[in-house]
């Protein structure tokens, strides 16, 4: 069942168009991540999807609620994370969250219990009464994620959760946002141009570039429509001979065969495929330590389709990487 | 699906809500709190209070104390007849202290409900701007109005209760310190009855409304500061008025004020408050 649809959304400011005729779903317990560089639409998104923007187009329904009709009543049910944690320095970190748990309609008690909880549990609990004021950017991301989960939200959006933190604190908000995403089948909306936490969390990834959705789907049916072939690299102990090469290039569904330091790159038509040219590597006396499918990472997908887009290589920098690797 | 036609989204209407009072108490208590821990902002609010209600009247009563007798006739005469000549049927000595402290003071006491509210309405709306707060704050569900009368509350209550209590510490102070030259409790005076109850709940409204209406545009609660300082302008006028004779502020005149003023301020509010939405907030983030 759909927690999030949206039909053709449209949100314009007087600098152009934030979000141009935006369709997609959202699964319950799902983790979507929108992808792309600043700009291209994924905090106006959010904004759109919680109501506190109105769209000049198209429709939405989160949680079965109309977003521009029934705002308040979709926002006691949804959690945010902004960009900038948009906490109160000149409160203490319970103030800030007691505040939120009022303004939510939390009973006292019910209140504390569940801030002490999500304190303990965010690493923050020594820090409970000190103002944010001196607070590091990564405790306030935490701080943050713990306001928002304050009233158990039924789906989370996270806006550049990981910006502005150092590696360390990074894999700490990263790993709790996918144990959040793991219990109680919590639907989460993560907006990032980081593709290693996307990478890492996402079950989905809908690629925005100025306010259109260029593709959406799994990362692996993307990479299969993106390329209908597989990779494949040959460990064969020391870099491939051209005469290697050729041989490899001639077996059955072998495309190409490139050298590497460690033997060959293939790419190939099919796993059964990697397995003809194995077998005749080895039946030709060739020693072979490892023969390893390489499929598409995220990030492969993320910058073919960019390049699509933009009409640049397939290697234009066009987001900031870090740790890359396909959802299982 | 509803939709919301390509045409005209924003023909669409919301339900009207009741209010809910528990969030608009844990707005205003929060930024209650906030305000009380922020010297940038409690400091120039007390300041101008205590220099106004508690300096001023000291010193002038410790003058009347100090001197035999000061001859403010020729200064009297250049005022109006009506406001000179009570003063003047006074004793030489009473004349300075109840020519400032019950008449040309009044007029200036109006600064404080104005600047107390001027600010804290600053702090209130520009300031969840400038402290990159007004996002998160848009993203909780309590409506635009909700939120709307919780910042009014932050700035309105204390600018009255910063007015009441300086009035009263003023009375004290005055009556206090000029009591070897009056012999008497000589304010609360009608005149300042009137600008306690009527003029200085209209000025603080007044204050508000025009930082409601700047802060709209304005990204830090100093831009806003900046651009509604001038405000503070007609009663400045009206201060000078009072002390030259050209305006005599008396009752029906300081009724009349209240009342205009009051009209400006609640036009304001109703203007702000209808662009008081989160379309409006989140599309100037």
């Amino acid at each position: 069942m759909a927690v999030i649809e949206t039909h053709d959304l449209t949100r314009s400011f007087s600098s152009g168009t934030a979000v141009d005729r935006l369709t997609f779903d959202v699964e319950a317990g799902e983790v979507v991540a929108l992808l792309g560089p600043n700009g291209a639409g994924k905090t106006t998104t959010v904004r759109l999807l919680n109501g506190i923007l109105d769209p000049h187009g198209g429709s939405a329904r989160v949680l079965g609620l109309d977003p521009f009709t029934q705002g308040d009543e979709l926002r006691a049910r949804t959690g945010v994370l902004t960009e900038h944690a948009g906490l109160d320095d000149r409160l203490t970190a319970r103030e800030n969250l007691m505040f939120t748990a009022k303004i939510r309609g939390l009973e006292a008690r019910t209140a504390e219990r569940r801030l002490d909880e999500l304190l303990g549990r965010f690493g923050m609990a020594d820090r409970s009464d000190d103002l944010v004021q001196g607070f590091s950017t990564g405790q306030r991301k935490r701080l943050g994620l713990a306001r928002a989960l304050m009233h158990d939200p039924d789906v989370l959006f996270l806006d550049e959760p990981t910006s502005g933190l150092d590696p360390t604190a990074t894999r700490d908000v990263v790993e709790l946002i996918g144990t959040l995403a793991s219990e109680h089948g919590r639907t989460i909306v993560l907006c990032t141009h980081f593709l290693g936490e996307a990478g890492r969390l996402a079950h989905r990834m809908a690629v925005l570039h100025r306010g259109t959705l260029h593709a959406f789907g799994k990362p692996t049916d993307l990479a299969s429509e993106l390329w209908p072939h597989l990779e494949a690299a040959i460990d064969l102990g020391a870099s491939a001979p051209a005469d290697l090469l050729t041989f490899m290039r001639q077996v059955s569904g072998v495309q190409s065969a490139e050298p590497t330091p460690e033997g060959a790159t293939l790419r190939v038509a099919d796993r059964d495929a990697l397995a003809r040219v194995v077998t005749m590597l080895v039946g030709r006396g060739v020693d072979v330590f490892a023969a390893v499918p390489r499929p598409p990472t995220l990030e492969d997908v993320y910058f073919a389709i960019e390049a699509g887009i933009t009409g640049t290589s397939v290697t234009a920098p066009l987001v900031e990487s870090r740790a890359l690797e396909v959802p299982a | 699906m509803s939709a919301v036609s390509l045409d005209h989204p924003k023909t669409a209407r919301r339900a009207r809500e009741p209010m809910d009072r528990q969030a608009i108490v844990a707005v205003f208590k929060k930024d209650l709190t906030a305000i009380r821990r922020s010297k940038a902002v409690v400091l120039p609010m007390l300041l101008v209070p205590t220099l106004l209600m508690i300096v001023l009247p000291a010193v002038i009563g410790f003058a009347a104390r100090s001197q035999e007798s000061f001859s403010l006739d020729r200064f009297l005469g250049s005022l109006p007849g009506d406001l000179a000549r009570p003063i003047l049927e006074l004793p030489a000595k009473e004349q300075l202290v109840v020519l400032v402290n019950g008449y040309l003071l009044a007029p200036l006491f109006l600064i404080v409900p104005l600047m107390v509210s001027a600010v804290l309405a600053a702090n209130a709306f520009a300031g969840e701007k400038e402290r990159r707060t007004l996002e998160s704050l848009l993203h909780l569900p309590i409506s635009a109005r909700d939120l709307f009368y919780a910042k009014m509350l932050v700035a309105y209550v204390p600018a009255l209760l910063v007015s009441w209590i300086g009035f009263v510490a003023f009375a004290i102070v005055a009556n206090t310190v000029a009591w070897p030259v009056m012999h008497r409790v000589f304010v609360p005076t009608q005149l300042w009855g009137v600008m306690i109850f009527w003029v200085a709940p209209a000025v603080a409204a007044l204050g508000l409304a025009v930082m409601v209406r700047v802060s709209a545009r304005a990204k830090t609660s100093q831009e806003a500061n900046q651009l509604g300082g001038a405000v503070i302008l007609p009663l400045i006028f009206l201060a000078v008025g009072q002390a030259t004779g050209l305006l005599l502020v008396d009752l029906p005149v300081a009724l009349a004020i209240g009342a205009v003023i009051w009209l400006v301020a609640l036009v304001l509010i109703g203007g702000g408050a209808k662009r008081f939405t989160r379309e409006e907030l989140s599309s100037r983030v």
